[in-house]
């Protein structure tokens, strides 16, 4: 392949051939009296006007290519991007031929997958109004669940401060065979996730193993780096909860 | 580096449409083309850009070094056996209008055109920037995307034009 990127159009040189003037020209790149001289050499020129012709003709359809493959430009990319403040612990996706195998491994994929396919709206990374509620009124309990919706269990783990004065809660979602561990910290009345994590699923009613790690260790240091005071007792944190925050 | 702003966030929802188109001029493969656009949006989220950043310029960059990444991690022969399959899977307008014709004829002649001819007129002719847009955008000088873009003009005019004699 010819590398032209040293191979700059002069505007003021004679390496400007047709081929360009007419590029340019239909880009609206020529300067008035090019743009002049090019005009009147169309009018007695019919091979150049052949040429513009074509030209104008492969922009239009490639335009109309371009558009047909937009159409369906990532809805489900733009609920990931709404979500607010998540840390994306590892890429999500690889690219399809070389990890699939390792996509169906990773508990993280599941959200990739939704992402990608589409075949699921859930993205339990996606602070929503049912979220927001439970953070908001949910008292911290070390066992059992609430029912949040009809795809996902809530429980608030603890609640504590941050250094920065707002109020964050560790929290756990569970949804089929898959939970995920997170913090949310409240900013001026909004709910907002700080960082999300996954593990695997494997007794709803008794215990859980991590999956990786380092999902579990970035929740943890988040806390560790964010808080400024151990977790509120249930009294404190039931006062507080009564107060509205 | 933090996480990207609330406002960012919407640049970069706004702009994916036409990082959709950009990733499709790059791979020139629906499928790759998905892959890098998730990759892309998957890697601003994580890493983040600067306050001052030009979200769409951002974005493009990020997007461009992943595939030139992914391209360097690809063996050469199963990367143009690939391209071989896309340009059969690429043709996905339906229909036997003579306008379906030209756009099959058009997707298989941007196929062919070098990679950097064909972001460089995806830029210019599709998305409507100016040279200096697309530069900045693409990294090269301005007279740089004069060329390329009247390149990939010629070779395409040409390929559409020997097809249809062909064809004839």
């Amino acid at each position: 392949m010819k590398d032209d990127s040293k191979n700059v159009v002069d505007m003021d040189g004679m390496r400007v051939d047709d081929d360009h003037l007419l590029s340019m020209y239909i880009d609206g790149e020529l300067d008035a009296e090019r743009t002049i001289s090019l005009a009147g050499r169309l009018k007695h020129e019919p091979a150049l006007r052949a040429r513009l012709s074509a030209m104008e003709n492969s922009d239009r359809l490639v335009r109309k290519l371009y558009a047909n493959h937009s159409d369906e430009s990532g809805r489900d990319l733009a609920a990931l991007i709404q979500a607010d403040n998540i840390a994306i612990f590892k890429p999500m996706i690889r690219w399809r031929e070389l990890a699939a195998g390792a996509i169906a491994a990773s508990v993280m994929a599941v959200v990739a997958l939704s992402l990608t396919t589409g075949q699921s709206t859930l993205n339990p990374m996606t602070m929503d109004r049912q979220l927001a509620q439970a953070l908001e009124h949910s008292p911290s309990r070390a066992s059992g669940w609430e029912r949040l919706d009809n795809e996902r269990d809530f429980r608030s783990v603890l609640t504590f401060p941050a250094a920065d004065g707002r109020w964050c809660r560790e929290f756990m979602l569970a949804h089929d065979e898959s939970h995920w561990r997170g913090v949310a910290c409240r900013d001026e009345g909004t709910w907002v996730n700080q960082v999300v994590g996954s593990e695997v699923f494997l007794e709803r009613e008794t215990q859980y193993r991590p999956a990786g790690a380092g999902d579990t260790e970035k929740v943890a240091r988040f806390i560790d780096e964010t808080a400024a005071d151990v977790a509120l007792g249930p009294q404190q944190e039931a006062a507080l909860i009564a107060s509205g925050w | 580096m933090s996480s990207l702003t609330a406002q960012q966030r919407q640049d970069l929802i706004d702009e994916l449409p036409r990082l959709k188109r950009f990733c499709l001029s790059l791979t020139s493969d629906p499928s790759d083309a998905d892959d890098l656009l998730q990759v892309t949006v998957e890697r601003l989220l994580e890493k983040g850009m600067p306050a001052d950043a030009h979200v769409a310029k951002w974005s493009h960059r990020v997007c461009r070094n992943l595939w030139i990444d992914e391209i360097r991690s690809r063996d050469v022969r199963n990367r143009y056996a690939q391209v071989e399959g896309a340009i059969e899977g690429a043709g996905t307008i339906a229909g036997n209008s003579d306008e379906s014709v030209q756009l099959d004829r058009v997707s298989e002649a941007m196929e062919r055109l070098p990679p950097e001819q064909r972001a460089a007129l995806i830029q210019v002719a599709v998305e409507g920037c100016s040279y200096a847009e697309a530069a900045a955008i693409l990294e090269v000088p301005i007279g740089t995307i004069m060329s390329r873009v009247a390149r990939a003009r010629k070779a395409l005019a040409e390929d559409l034009e020997w097809k249809a004699e062909r064809e004839a």
